[in-house]
């Protein structure tokens, strides 16, 4: 699940839903909360973390995009 | 049956409020135009340019002096070369110093280190092109500068079709509302309209199976302006080259372009040609215009990474802010939470999957199409690339261009849109997305965008070309277009988007499938196994595709 919404901290607006660019986050009108709703469809692009005045989302990169990475000295033996 | 809304009336209609059309409607407006931009997502955050960029490709004659020849070479042996008309790059290096100095004034911060900067994306011993910028609130100045004149923006609003007046000349568009859980059709009469719709992601698939949406450019971005001006006989063009980008492997978000280090192989060995050392001033462009290095080098054996280990504190600390300034906050946090530290660690880098950037939509020095009253701009047009640089001031060249039309075309009376006979079909279609949703088992759009990639990557992708590739892919898109276009299902305003889309790219990759097997030569990333040689007549020649009397039609042209 890319973006994360800390419930605790979001207060409603809906600037996330509104701002995504690829309408993963919809408003839930009922809940007065925004939701997840396609979370395989995250660009991982970061709008919703700059711009919820609350600092309530962050963003969890999937497994299968995870940053491949060595330790230098390691791989080459020093 | 959707409903359908009342309809607007605009001088000029801009589809895509990305970089290429908020100045596109700054442009217009400022001519005088009643101007509409009709968005998919938020214009505050869109398209490839959502979050930032760092390097602005221009021609600064304060900065490089009188050789604007030089600096015109440089752009077209650059990443952004090789399918740009010369006649565009000679009025580009014009113009660009202007949008320079035009960002600047309105806060998006042009000389963030006190003075011009130009870093990065550099051979050794040349000039350098790309402008250092603090772009992290591009998309926020810019829908603020629109605004300010009185441009309508319309935010969660996609483009299906463009409509043609009995004249040919251009008439409106149909779009539609995304913004409640069930779509509404909002037709809009105009008597100009810009396409910037950017790139085509999602045509080809990035490696990260079952993550369609994990691409360096915007995902959103689907290909409907190509698709939409095809079918009303614009032409496209430099649809048979394919062009990639590079960067961390599969966090393809990340990018490349500001990494400061050097490509090395596992032991330590530098890979490209240029830099041994790495510094600010040049980075290593060899992930720029050598991408075929990567699998290459995979092949042989060897992963290749982004070492920065030697990369001095300075121009470390340098780097992150660049990256910050792109956009690529993700990738920073993601190191932080990961614990990855450059300073010991090195990052696996890979070629992407091929996208349309600055393939498309063919314009003349107006920005303008073939089609009366059709302007394109940005990664949407066919024959000039430029990327941010190019969006921008071609983008408000664009504007200016189709707003003088427009303005020239006001007497004319806009007919009743909604009685087109490509309307009604139009709805037809939309109608019945939502009535075979019936649980019945029909297909939604994933199952189409996943076949139609793996089709793309087989038979129109970098690794083979051939005639018989390219004949059997067709022959299988076009049974999968066939079959998608009569059972695909919707049951809300998200996937009814998205099943547009993937109908768009299924077009598109037909045409990069044509124009493919038309070139039967080798030339940059269009590699033909069955054709090895770069045949030199073509040296000078872009190969054009056009809808004539209901067929596409393939014709060479010169450079110009």
């Amino acid at each position: 699940m890319p973006p994360v919404i800390n419930k605790e901290k979001c207060v409603g607006c809906g600037t996330c839903a509104q701002i995504c660019p690829v309408d993963v986050i919809k408003f839930n009108k009922s809940l007065g909360m925004p939701e997840i709703r396609y979370p395989e469809e995250c660009w991982h692009c970061n709008s919703c973390v700059l711009d919820c005045r609350q600092g309530a989302i962050r963003l969890r990169i999937p497994l299968p995009a995870q940053l491949l990475y060595v330790d230098v000295k390691s791989v080459r033996g020093e | 049956m959707l409903q359908v809304k009342e309809q607007l009336t605009c001088d000029v209609l801009i589809i895509g409020g990305g970089i290429a059309g908020l100045m596109a409607a700054v442009g217009a407006a400022e001519k005088g135009a009643s101007v509409i931009v009709a968005e998919k997502a938020d214009t505050r955050r869109s398209g490839s340019g959502a979050t930032g960029n760092d390097h602005f490709l221009c021609y600064l004659p304060e900065y490089h002096g009188d050789n604007k020849k030089e600096i015109i070479q440089e752009m077209e042996e650059s990443q952004i070369g090789g399918c740009c008309d010369p006649e565009l790059f000679e009025l580009f290096a014009d113009l660009s110093g202007d949008q320079v100095r035009e960002w600047h004034s309105w806060g998006i911060d042009m000389k963030p280190r006190g003075d011009w900067e130009f870093t990065g994306h550099a051979k050794p011993g040349r000039p350098r092109i790309f402008l250092k910028y603090a772009g992290h609130n591009q998309k926020a100045v810019l829908t603020r500068e629109a605004k300010k004149r009185n441009v309508r923006i319309l935010n969660h609003h996609l483009l299906n079709q463009i409509l043609l007046n009995d004249e040919g000349q251009v008439a409106g568009a149909v779009c539609l509302d995304v913004t409640e859980d069930i779509p509404s059709v909002q037709i809009i009469a105009c008597r100009s309209l810009i396409m910037c719709t950017g790139n085509t992601t999602r045509l080809y698939l990035p490696k990260t199976a079952g993550w369609m949406f994990n691409t360096a450019n915007c995902p959103a971005c689907t290909g409907v302006g190509r698709a939409s001006a095809y079918r009303i006989g614009a032409r496209l063009i430099n649809l048979d080259m394919p062009h990639t980008h590079a960067g961390p492997k599969y966090f393809n978000r990340c990018g490349k372009a500001t990494w400061i280090g050097v490509y090395k192989s596992m032991d330590g060995k530098p890979v490209g040609p240029f830099v041994k050392k790495p510094t600010r001033e040049l980075g290593d462009i060899t992930g720029d215009i050598w991408m075929e290095m990567f699998e290459m080098r995979r092949k042989a054996g060897e992963p290749v990474f982004m070492d920065c280990t030697e990369t001095s504190p300075e121009d470390l600390e340098y780097m992150m802010w660049g990256l910050s300034n792109e956009g690529n906050t993700s990738t920073l946090d993601y190191m932080k939470e990961e614990g990855i530290d450059l300073r010991r660690h090195m990052i696996e880098f890979q070629q992407f999957e091929p996208i349309l950037v600055g393939r498309g939509i063919e314009v003349d020095k107006k920005c303008a199409s073939n089609v009366p009253g059709l302007y394109a701009a940005g990664e949407e047009t066919g024959n000039f690339r430029g990327d941010i640089g190019g969006s921008a001031t071609f983008g408000r060249l664009a504007g200016t261009c189709a707003a003088e039309y427009a303005l020239k075309n006001r007497s004319q009376a806009s007919p009743e849109l909604k009685k087109l006979p490509v309307v009604q079909e139009s709805l037809d279609f939309y109608e019945q997305l939502f009535t075979r949703a019936d649980g019945t088992g029909h297909p939604g759009w994933k199952e189409a965008n996943v076949a139609l990639g793996q089709i793309m990557n087989d038979y129109a992708g970098l690794e083979v070309r051939s005639e018989n590739m390219f004949k059997a892919g067709l022959i299988y898109l076009r049974r999968l277009r066939e079959k998608t276009r009569n059972i695909l299902a919707c049951t809300n305003s998200h996937d009814f988007m998205r099943c547009l889309e993937v109908l768009d790219l299924m077009e598109v990759g037909e045409l990069v499938m044509l124009c493919g097997r038309e070139r039967r030569e080798c030339r940059g990333k269009h590699v033909r196994v069955d054709f090895p040689f770069t045949n030199p007549l073509n040296n000078n020649k872009f190969l054009q595709i056009q809808k004539v009397s209901g067929e596409p039609v393939l014709t060479w042209r010169n450079k110009r």
